[in-house]
């Protein structure tokens, strides 16, 4: 072999001669970036992603069709290069038309893959959904009862009907799980020896819990009350979020292996500092708000007005007040509504929700506010409390008196605050109030310790944490949730205290926090006004699923739960629902990551913000997207068979086709490679339907199952699940080729129909039986024969699908255990 | 195959022979297409109008199963006109003067009457293949195994291609193509009813006592039963429990009903398959297997390459890996398998298997090894019989023409050939559950010469029954000039129409292979 010397970017290397530039450096691990690159055949309209220095030479070149020669001393990192991809990169984004990830997903506060998991629910595979939410997400059952949902409202299928119930779907895929008593089995990493201490076996508490014990660490979280939930269990009763449900959402987490110590009241059964002594590595406050901001007007303390976190709980444990006939609920928040709806079902005749400005203006969500109407809370608006007191009356114990409120001027940030009306007094004769004015972390300063008291605080009254690395002012000590954000929705906490987890996971491993994803991302529109409705066209009107609801007028009057989900069918009818905005190439787009890498902000140079073609579904297995193509050229060079016709009317000033020409000819054998080479995702298999974003995906290697060519194929799993299958262009015998059975015939792996029990016949019916009965059976079966008939009135037919060691022992199990050489297969067949 | 898919491409001539490869290894298909873009000369011998036929340079269109008649014939010629390759035929070969004697008989014009095929054309394939100094290959599939005399035509292609000096040289060799994608390695490991592992025939005693040693158990040393006549042999009653791992006889096995018949009668069933198949319908006991995805192992592809299969996901359910389910039964029938994993049993093989001795996982974690492998240092063996056959010298033998079992009367005037669509695998247990292979193919045709469909009054897409002296399917019809006159073929994936009830349990006399390219049929429209 003859042999060249060239240095690149400072390396010397040795090379084979009559290699291109290109090639060199991929043989020795160099990384010089193409879009367009198809080994052996080059293009005439190449990208220039590849163009490198040569010294000595004044014109960047293109690697990928110069020969590397001796001497040369090449540079692929200069500035100049960079700035000249960049430049490339830039004209190439500005008329790709697509968005990379969903709205629903960068929506989601848990950046949870949205599309990803409903695509999994169209196909029926809700276990692998449940995975998919529970990599971000693991409180899917509570979450998906009570979460405001903010994914519906950025929903696109809103410009053409109604969102998707992304929420109910969630739902659906939980309760399926538990149903069907599936164990996710979610993998943990070996163990690491660091032992965390978590205080607050709330939402926020039990999230970090997960995800710190999926790293490895030995976690035990420390609860005040005698059961884990925090307000999960205290903050929404039975109604909204079942016992059973939430005991086996809190199991599910608990079986990963975490300690609890419950009934431990910080400060009381042990402090920061008795826990640092212990040993702890790093200690996560997650205690929530439990505390609420007392209602300061006279009259306020007496026995017969709670405030709503204290009223809530008694609510829960089974310990509930005499609440009279009626109530007033002072307070327009999210608990205010669920207080009003307890009361209601607790047997009260009249709730009042009293609140000093309009009904839109409650902080609680309209969703909440009008479910507590529905059920027949009363609500008496523009009021506020002054003074309560006993009631004169006969029947009613307090005399809650009001005053009428009015907006006044607009202040200066253009609010309106609501002003007493002077001489406005309203009289309001109840048996009971529950107050809910907010909720704080603490009432003063933590105690119980010389630690507790040094933390820092906001003039909330929530724990100040630094916002990016979760820690507080004490070294070691991080917090989330509630007690640092104040009261907010469950899936904030559960993001709250998933970053908390990262960041401890860091700090006590001393290694850098994992990057963040990065933010970059092509969109459609950011804003339902900017995105173009012809993007719609062709998609039918297809309502919503409705949820199967009691009606208010039963479902108040008892605490069972008031929504009962989804039925398989409404789930697999909804989930067919979704436009799938987000890129399912998300994964393998070159131009993403090549745009990533080089820092491009597309927000300034440009992106594709109308669709110029339709999608075209007419081939059976690929769907063609051509608003994402960048005329790479790969798929039509990748191809065996000549059966891509790619080309365009004309182009533009910067090289750009116009009038794009991409489909398939009768030449086409469906064999799936150009989708595999596609640079973005122009191309796509019709089943590969699930977006992959940062969830980890196995590559296994294995052969094709199919005719005698032992074509090598990579699998390519996530979670329990194949998700695709593709092939290595650098493997022998097929070097990437693959027929359409290899490259997508694989859906029967997952398929309903597989056998999943022994069966033996019993009556003349095949009927389900267990490994032993089937085993011992045909033993004695198979004796008997030997005695009565000899081995050689038995037969085997073994197996030409099945391994060499399967067909190996099957024949050995026929010579030994039955000893014939009655063993044959369908090798003529 | 002697030689390797990579080196098709170096390939002068390709001479194919019963493959419609693009359908049934399409990868492979691929490759010689290739090669014939790449200068290579195509020779196409096929009744049916292939894919392959279309880009020919010559294209032979035979009688259906006269194979024999043709290749005796080209030998024929190439002796007559002396281009054989005499110092490979010295060297190499016995029984020579046998292969004179058998073929003298071939001549053009005797070969035109069997065959259909004219003089010219004969000759012109014969130069071709033979091209003295040039790289010949030969692929050949099923179209030349499945018939009566399938292994007549296999050997008549080995004299063929010892005569002309083919054999031992990358771009040459016999290539036969492996229908499935371990029938290789299910060979290979003595899933057979004549051999052992390794192809140690039954009459080998010394293997025996081996085997006898390592294994701690006597052995039977009598001849077993080969699957195609496990049928007659129920019905006559000297079987009585079949164990049926990983196929469905009741849709595959020619003359479909006989063996339904024959399973009827059986006193015990057992089938481990991943679906519950027709067979497994009728059977005592069903164990669930995991498939291919699901476990670990090799594969053997149809160039000798052992290759992993690895374990990607979980088996469903309770269904465990077939290795274990033989593991289990083994130990209750009182004889030890305590192997924990695949690589244990593979171990075992290499240790018996001279072909595989110089294998380990740990060598083909990459990239698999072509056997023989007789060594941990041996790179494998991309081509076979380089300066040397395996078994010393070529041993040619040459065998006469037979016509069909069946052949076309007054009754039955057409002749039926089974058939495979690119999309579709066997009987479709597998391909069939994926959406986009359905849209691709969901219905099969009977395809239908012009000339025959006129006759018949049969219009495209016309609803028609078809029938042999065993049943009847009925199936939409389809005119296509690549069948050839008095030929229907039709596509044998679908379980609907299920085709081998009417092909024929004719059997080859030595490899036991049915005939299920040709039996005698009649078409008729069927009235709307």
């Amino acid at each position: 072999m003859t042999t060249v010397t060239l240095t690149i970017n400072g390396a010397e290397i040795v090379a084979e001669a009559g290699l291109t530039i290109l090639e060199v450096a991929r043989r020795s691990d160099i990384i010089i970036p193409t879009l367009c690159h198809v080994q052996g055949k080059p293009t005439g309209n190449p990208c220039q992603m590849c163009m490198v220095e040569i010294e000595g030479q004044e014109d960047l070149i293109l690697s990928c069709v110069s020969p590397a020669q001796e001497g040369m001393v090449i540079t692929s990192d200069s500035d100049r290069i960079a700035a000249h991809r960049l430049e490339r990169l830039a004209i190439l984004a500005e008329t790709h038309f697509g968005d990379c990830k969903a709205p629903c997903n960068l929506t989601c506060p848990g950046q949870i893959n949205v599309q990803g998991y409903i695509a999994h629910v169209a196909k029926g595979q809700y276990e692998e959904a449940l995975r998919l939410v529970m990599e971000r997400n693991p409180l899917p059952f509570s979450v998906g009862r009570v979460c405001p949902r903010f994914c519906e409202t950025r929903c696109r299928r809103i410009l053409v009907d109604e969102p998707v119930s992304i929420n109910h779907l969630k739902r659906f895929v939980a309760d399926w799980c538990m149903s069907h008593e599936i164990d996710l089995e979610i993998p943990k990493d070996a163990p690491t020896g660091k032992r965390i201490a978590v205080i607050g076996g709330g939402p926020a508490g039990l999230t970090a819990a997960h995800f710190l014990t999926r790293k490895g660490h030995d976690v035990t979280i420390f609860e005040s009350s005698p059961m884990l939930g925090g307000a999960l269990r205290y903050g929404f009763l039975e109604y909204r979020i079942p016992r059973d449900v939430l005991n086996y959402e809190i199991n599910t987490i608990l079986r990963l292996g975490v300690s609890v110590k419950l009934s431990q009241k910080w400060g009381k059964d042990f402090t920061l500092q008795s826990l640092k002594d212990q040993g702890y590595d790093a200690i996560f406050i997650a205690t929530g708000t439990g505390v609420d901001i007392p209602l300061e007007i006279p009259g306020a303390v007496n026995p017969h007005t709670y405030s709503a976190m204290k009223y809530l709980r008694r609510m829960a444990e089974g310990k509930a007040p005499d609440m009279g006939k009626r109530a007033a609920v002072i307070g327009g928040n999210n608990i205010a509504m669920e207080v009003a709806r307890t009361l209601i079902r607790q047997g009260v005749a009249e709730v009042t929700v009293i609140y000093p400005r309009s009904r839109v203006e409650m902080p609680a969500h309209q969703r909440n506010i009008r479910e507590a109407d529905k059920e027949g809370a009363q609500f008496l608006l523009m009021a506020s409390p002054v003074t309560i007191a006993d009631s004169v009356e006969q029947g009613s114990r307090l005399k809650l008196e009001l005053i009428r409120m009015k907006l006044g001027e607009p202040d200066a940030k253009g609010v309106r605050q609501p002003e007493p009306m002077p001489g406005s007094s309203n009289i309001l004769q109840v048996d009971s109030i529950v107050s809910s004015l907010g909720q704080r972390a603490v009432s003063d300063t933590f105690s119980g310790g010389e630690l507790e008291k040094t933390i820092a605080l906001s003039p909330n009254k929530t724990i100040d944490a630094n916002v990016r690395s979760s820690q507080i002012n004490i070294n070691g000590v991080f917090a989330g949730g509630d007690a640092v954000s104040g009261p907010r929705s469950v899936i904030q906490a559960v993001v709250s205290a998933r970053r908390a987890a990262d960041n401890i996971h860091a700090y006590v491993m001393g290694v850098p926090k994992e990057e963040g994803e990065s933010r970059f991302n092509f969109t459609r529109g950011k804003g339902f006004d900017d995105v173009d409705l012809k993007n719609f066209d062709g998609i039918n009107v297809k309502l919503r699923e409705k949820m199967p609801t009691r009606p208010p007028e039963i479902c108040s009057q008892d605490f069972d739960e008031v929504k009962l989900g989804f039925s398989e069918k409404m789930a697999l009818h909804e989930a067919e629902r979704c436009l799938s905005c987000g890129c399912t190439a998300y994964d393998r787009c070159d131009l993403k990551e090549l745009a990533i890498n080089h820092n491009l902000n597309i927000n300034k140079t440009g992106m594709g913000t109308t669709p110029v073609y339709a999608r075209d579904y007419s081939h059976p297995a690929i769907i063609v997207d051509k608003n994402k193509c960048i005329f790479c050229g790969r798929c039509e060079r990748a191809c065996e068979y000549d059966a891509l016709e790619l080309g365009a009317d004309s182009f533009d000033d910067k090289g750009r086709p116009v009038g794009l020409i991409l489909g398939f000819n009768d030449k086409c054998v469906s064999c799936g490679k150009c989708v595999d080479s596609c640079s973005t995702g122009a191309l796509n298999k019709k089943a590969q339907t699930i977006p992959l974003h940062t969830e980890p995906v196995t590559e296994v290697r294995s052969t094709c199952p199919y005719c005698g060519a032992g074509c090598q194929i990579i699998l390519r799993v996530k979670g329990k699940t194949i998700i695709e299958v593709t092939a290595d262009p650098e493997q022998a015998p097929n070097y990437g080729a693959l027929c359409v059975k290899g490259r997508f015939g694989h859906e029967f792996i997952q398929h309903k129909e597989r056998l999943t029990k022994p069966l033996i016949r019993k009556n003349g019916m095949l009927v389900e039986t267990s490994w032993d009965e089937a085993l011992d059976y045909t033993a004695k079966k198979l004796f008997d024969l030997k005695a009565m008939y000899g081995p050689d009135s038995i037969a085997g037919f073994s197996c030409a699908r099945a391994t060499n060691e399967e067909n190996f022992l099957m024949q050995k199990f026929m010579r030994t255990s039955i000893g014939t050489n009655n063993i044959d297969h369908c090798a003529r067949l | 195959m002697t030689n390797s898919i990579a080196d098709i491409i170096e390939a002068d001539v390709i001479m194919v022979i019963g493959s419609n490869a693009d359908t049934s290894h399409p990868t492979i298909g691929l490759r010689i297409h290739q090669a014939k873009k790449n200068g290579s000369k195509l020779l196409v011998i096929d009744p049916r109008r292939t894919g392959f036929a279309d880009e020919a340079d010559l294209w032979l269109r035979p009688n259906p199963g006269s194979d024999v008649a043709l290749l005796n014939g080209m030998v024929h010629v190439i002796l007559e006109e002396g281009i054989w390759d005499k110092t490979f035929v010295e060297e190499r070969t016995e029984n020579f003067e046998e292969l004179e004697i058998v073929t003298a008989k071939y001549t053009p014009d005797y070969v035109e009457k069997i065959t259909g095929i004219a003089e010219a054309q004969l000759r012109a394939a014969a130069r071709l293949y033979a091209s003295p100094g040039k790289k010949c290959a030969i692929f050949y599939g099923m179209g030349l195994a499945h018939h009566a005399t399938g292994t007549d035509n296999v050997k008549s292609v080995a004299n063929l291609a010892m005569l002309c000096g083919k054999l031992g040289v990358a771009g040459g060799g016999v290539n036969p193509l492996r229908g499935q994608n371990n029938v290789q390695g299910a060979c290979d490991m003595g899933a057979l009813f004549n051999t052992l592992p390794g192809y140690a025939g039954l009459n080998n005693d010394d293997v025996f006592d081996r085997y006898e040693k390592i294994w701690e158990v006597k052995l039977p040393r009598r001849k077993g039963k080969a699957a195609t006549e496990v049928w007659d042999a129920i019905l006559e009653g000297d079987i009585k429990g079949i164990y049926v791992f990983g196929e469905d006889p009741v849709l595959a096995d020619p003359n479909a009903h006989h063996a339904v018949a024959a399973l009827e009668k059986l006193d015990f069933l057992i089938v481990q398959d991943i679906f519950l198949t027709d067979t497994a319908k009728m059977a005592d006991i069903v164990f669930p297997a995991a498939c291919y995805a699901e476990k670990d192992g090799t594969f053997t592809c149809t160039e000798r390459r052992v290759q992993r299969v690895r374990k990607a996901v979980e088996p469903p359910g309770e269904a465990k890996a077939d290795w274990q389910i033989f593991c289990e039964l083994s130990h209750r029938m009182g004889y030890d398998m305590p192997y924990t994993h695949p690589e244990e049993i593979f171990n075992e093989v290499t240790q018996l298997m001279p072909q595989y001795a110089g294998i380990t996982y740990e060598r083909i974690e990459k990239v698999g090894l072509q056997w023989p492998v007789p060594t941990q240092d041996h790179p494998g063996t991309p081509v076979l019989h380089i300066g040397r056959f395996t078994q010393g010298k070529g041993l040619f033998i040459p065998e006469d023409y037979t016509p069909p079992t069946e052949m076309p009367d007054a009754e039955y005037p057409l002749m039926l050939t089974t058939i495979r669509e690119i999309p579709q695998y066997n009987f479709g247990s597998m391909t069939r559950k994926t959406p986009e292979i359905e849209a691709l193919c969901p219905e099969p045709f009977a395809e239908i010469n012009h000339e025959d469909a006129v006759r018949l009054g049969i219009d495209d897409l016309d609803t028609i029954e078809v029938s042999s002296r065993r049943g009847t399917v009925q199936l939409r019809a389809k005119i296509s000039d690549r069948s050839q006159l008095g030929t229907i073929a039709i596509p044998y994936h679908f379980a609907e129409v299920p085709v081998n009830n009417l092909t024929l349990n004719s059997l080859d006399r030595l490899s036991r292979s049915p005939q299920y390219k040709i039996c005698a049929i009649k078409a008729t429209k069927v009235e709307a």
